[in-house]
């Protein structure tokens, strides 16, 4: 019997969207050197970055995050082509808020929004680090790239600042309904470790956007 | 009371259909949703016009055919209930209510409120039966099986296929209709024998049907009549893993 899109394809979601869970601990763990005074943060936050740049087992779990990220959203719009011809023809009046969250029924909506961010965030960044492309960034007096005063620069312009902000709420609500579903469509089932899963990702969501989200505000402060 | 329901009349599975006002006057709170739709179909007979098609046997909540989406809702405005036992109470006087049929791909239209269902029909063909000859009726305690275990069996046997799951699902998903039917015969140990058979050949066959991916919206279980709890979708996602690896 052939794989059974109906579960393969949310099997790699889920499992490409924990692993992606996990990354952004990382993210945000790393970014919290940011919130440090200048003269500390700036030569610790450069030598992290160029750790983790010359780490040839980061180089590999690198690309396990590039492939992670496309096929969560190629799966993605396979199941959501699938999903749409299953119910071509919507209600007249349906009060779907009634049983279930926005969130829920939303999911690739708010998807679309993060993939945009992600498009934004790795121009701002990736492109010009790793593949040079734009202004090349500068070296700090350890002779490190200066990846400290590129996300300095980049959040003393407001809209920047705001851009960052408002996008980790689309982020919250995805990670919220993704981890308890991830979780399920991997076969997790155990009712009360259901019950904790939920408050777990309920906390994950609020720590991932408000962490990301007042990060730039406050160097744009700093 | 008054009311107006707006319907969906279709004539036949390749028809047009369209929505059809019909206001009913003489209408009382006690009266069952079902048995306001029969007044309105008794004052069309007197007019001479067609009736409103709609399907409904037992009207007591256990047969799952009068299965329509009431005012935006699987069977009208509560949790956990079937048409035939929402009540006219429900409504305000002067009401309009917007009276839909279940809109899936793989429940197609037959005529106004009634769908052909005959998908899960085909689901259970593929297994939600145990293949064994086990004769007369032994003794009840003959096998024993712990009250835990029978009583979830007893929770997803409670699914009428009713087709709300698959009616409220954004996707048309019937994860919760095969999952209950699934965990209900893979827990007994009846079921035990064939139970990577069948989880591989009904998960199949859902696909087959054009049926949607399973996202946890949740809407599933606050629609159905039986409170089958989405927990089963969980459990049939690691039963069909189990079966890729063991079966």
């Amino acid at each position: 019997m052939a794989l059974n899109p109906l579960f393969f394809r949310k099997t790699i979601i889920a499992a490409t969207g924990l692993f992606l869970c996990i990354f952004l601990i990382v993210h945000l763990s790393a970014n919290c050197i940011l919130l440090l005074p200048e003269d500390v943060a700036r030569g610790l936050y450069n030598s992290y970055s160029t750790a983790l740049r010359e780490n040839p087992l980061i180089k590999i779990v690198a690309y396990i995050l590039y492939i992670s990220i496309v096929l969560h959203v190629v799966y993605a719009l396979l199941i959501t082509i699938r999903n749409r011809k299953a119910k071509p023809e919507k209600y007249t009046m349906n009060q779907a808020n009634e049983n279930s969250s926005w969130t829920s029924q939303n999911m690739g909506l708010i998807g679309i929004m993060i993939l945009l961010f992600i498009v934004v965030h790795l121009a701002n960044f990736w492109a010009r680090i790793k593949l040079g492309i734009g202004e090349a960034p500068g070296f700090d007096a350890d002779g490190n790239v200066d990846v400290y005063e590129v996300t300095y620069s980049l959040f003393q312009n407001i809209y920047y600042v705001i851009f960052y902000t408002v996008l980790m709420i689309p982020l919250g609500l995805h990670l919220h309904h993704g981890l308890k579903s991830g979780f399920k469509s991997l076969g997790f089932y155990h009712q009360k470790g259901l019950k904790t899963l939920a408050k777990v990702a309920l906390i994950y969501a609020a720590i991932m956007a408000i962490g990301f989200g007042i990060i730039p505000f406050i160097v744009y402060f700093k | 009371m008054k009311v107006t329901f707006k319907i969906w009349r279709q004539e036949s599975p390749d028809a047009k259909g369209t929505f059809r006002a019909y206001q009913v006057d003489d209408l009382t709170e006690d009266m069952s949703f079902l048995e306001a739709l029969d007044h309105l179909n008794e004052l069309l007979v007197l007019k001479g016009e067609e009736v409103i098609a709609y399907e409904y046997d037992c009207r007591e909540g256990i047969c799952g055919q009068c299965g329509v989406f009431i005012n935006g809702r699987a069977h009208g405005p509560h949790n956990n209930m079937t048409t035939c036992q929402l009540h006219m109470r429900s409504f305000k006087d002067g009401d309009t209510i917007v009276v839909e049929p279940w809109r899936a791909a793989s429940f197609p239209i037959i005529k106004d409120l009634i769908v052909d269902r005959c998908a899960f029909d085909r689901i259970i063909e593929k297994g939600a039966y145990i293949s064994a000859k086990t004769g007369t009726a032994p003794e009840a305690n003959a096998i024993p099986i712990p009250k835990s275990v029978a009583d979830a069996a007893m929770d997803t046997a409670a699914c009428i296929g009713c087709g709300a799951c698959v009616a409220t699902c954004k996707n048309s998903s019937a994860a919760l209709f095969t999952a209950a039917k699934i965990n209900h015969l893979n827990k007994l140990p009846q079921g035990k024998a064939e139970q990577h058979q069948r989880v591989k050949e009904m998960t199949w066959q859902m696909h087959e049907e054009g049926f949607g991916s399973c996202t946890f919206t949740g809407a599933c279980e606050v629609e159905c009549p039986e409170e089958i709890s989405i927990t089963n979708i969980a459990e049939m996602n690691a039963r069909f893993i189990k079966s890729k690896i063991f079966g």
